[in-house]
């Protein structure tokens, strides 16, 4: 392939631009300065060369979202688990007279905005023949439906469709929102530290996951319901044959509806862990990633993040969708 | 729990997040976006039996117009038909008439000639009487015998062609 001397000299010097970056990126990362001097000093910050400059806070992770407003601004909601009961009334709505908002609260309504915003605007002007915002929007609902109804069968996903392709959305965008870089720049500032940022991924939060599990679960046992009236239940308490005096079979059965029942409730956890696990192991990995070698070390890591997203937003939704085509299949079909 | 970040205002306040955004999306999303899909089909299907329709309308227009061309063929043929007909019969005619109208000249023909000749004989005969009386004067001259009267008659007849040739 033959290049010209112009793009040569662009490709030289984009080759010499990431290397000095690389170079900058090792100097001012951890690893660089642990060759240049030990963690010395304030125990919290890495000096190296660049060390009086740009000082950088040693990661810490918490699991628990910080408070973003008010006198706690910056701690987190199990600041009094960790510290010496300094309040105890994290598990109030009210703190300090305020309204709790986390930064993962921040986040999700952030996210929630950008898909109102994005849904109001795509759709404010609709027209046959579409712009690109609404083609946009069409393509993605259509294969959200398609995808849906590949799973409940033609014609039956019309009624699933908002809540798994809400859920789908906010997963994935709640996710991808976060790997913008300016995202988690910003936070509560104290002692010249940072020491939260106002927006965390609300996956990194064990409430958000949990709230869509639950969401998943009460929709699916309602779909069962309404499915199959209250014989839905004779899922999960068979004594049909132990009432007729069978007792063997009967205790199997009775102990199979158990498992059932289990499994169902079981449901609610994995999907929690699931989301809360894989987006706060992605967090974690970006900032050691990004802490160790600054800049080009964390891109693959990004990009990387950017499919984790999308993986877990497809299995939240396909899985719920998933059960709830068990729950509204006729009995016979699940008996295996 | 806790040590995970359990926090069940914060778990209200995602619910209720999600309520918002699902009711939001419904109303101000999906629904448009699903009713614009139903109507993009509707549409489509409704152009697509409309171009069914036109096909058809156009095909049983042609049908009719190969119809109406046939119709104007046979016709034609026939009005051809008619006029070689009576072309036909004009010649059968004429034919008949120049026919006709020779047979009469021919027979007007022959009777002239007819009448020419009955002259003639009428004239050849009345020579004749007096080619006889000459002959008869000739025999009543000398006896005759049968050569002699012939030698007679072929003289009076060469002499009457001689004297009908003055």
């Amino acid at each position: 392939m033959a290049i010209s001397g112009g793009a040569k000299g662009i490709l030289i010097f984009a080759a010499l631009a990431l290397l000095a970056l690389a170079l900058a990126g090792f100097i001012t990362g951890a690893i660089g300065a642990a060759f240049v001097d030990k963690f010395s000093g304030d125990e919290n910050v890495v000096h190296g060369w660049t060390g009086d400059v740009l000082p950088l806070d040693q990661p810490a992770v918490h699991l628990a979202p910080q408070y973003v407003f008010g006198d706690h601004a910056g701690d987190s909601l199990d600041y009094d688990n960790k510290e010496a009961k300094k309040y105890d009334d994290s598990s109030k709505i009210f703190n300090d007279n305020s309204f709790v908002i986390t930064n993962t609260i921040l986040s999700s309504l952030v996210t929630s905005g950008v898909l109102i915003f994005l849904f109001v605007l795509g759709t404010a002007r609709m027209s046959v023949v579409p712009g690109r915002l609404q083609g946009l929007l069409e393509s993605l609902v259509e294969g959200l439906l398609g995808f849906i109804e590949s799973v409940m069968g033609a014609g039956k996903g019309r009624g699933v469709f908002p809540l798994i392709a809400t859920i789908f959305l906010f997963v994935a965008f709640n996710a991808w929102l976060a790997l913008i870089p300016i995202y988690q720049s910003f936070g509560v500032i104290e002692d010249g530290h940072l020491k939260a940022t106002f927006l965390r991924p609300a996956g990194t939060d064990l409430n958000m996951p949990l709230a869509l599990a639950l969401i998943s679960f009460f929709f699916v046992e309602i779909l069962g319901i309404r499915a199959h009236g209250i014989g839905y239940f004779g899922e999960f308490f068979r004594f049909g044959n132990l009432l007729r005096g069978r007792i063997l079979t009967g205790l199997i059965d009775v102990f199979v509806g158990l498992l059932e029942g289990i499994s169902h409730l079981v449901r609610v956890v994995s999907f929690t862990f699931r989301l809360f696990g894989n987006m706060t192991a992605g967090e974690i990995l970006l900032l050691v990633s990004s802490f160790l070698v600054a800049f080009l070390f964390s891109v693959p890591f990004y990009g990387l993040e950017l499919l984790v997203g999308l993986i877990q937003a497809v299995i939240f939704a396909g899985l719920t969708v998933v059960f709830a085509a068990i729950a509204v299949a006729p009995h016979e079909a699940e008996e295996h | 729990m806790a040590d995970l970040g359990f926090h069940w205002p914060s778990l209200l306040v995602f619910l209720v997040n999600f309520g918002i955004l699902l009711a939001v999306l419904y109303y101000f999303g999906y629904k448009r976006i699903l009713a614009m899909l139903d109507q993009r089909s509707a549409s489509i299907r409704d152009s697509l039996s409309e171009a069914d329709r036109v096909r058809q309308e156009s095909t049983q227009a042609r049908e009719e117009l190969e119809a109406q061309l046939g119709e104007a063929r046979r016709a034609g043929q026939q009005v051809l038909e008619e006029a070689r007909q009576a072309a036909e019969r004009y010649r059968e005619e004429e034919q008949a008439r120049a026919r006709a109208e020779a047979e009469d000249f021919l027979r007007r023909a022959r009777t002239q000639i007819e009448q020419e000749r009955n002259q003639a004989i009428e004239q050849v005969r009345e020579h004749f009487a007096d080619l006889a009386i000459t002959a008869a004067e000739r025999v009543i001259d000398r006896s005759l015998d049968r050569d002699a009267h012939r030698d007679l008659i072929e003289r009076a007849l060469s002499e009457s062609a001689e004297a009908q040739r003055n």
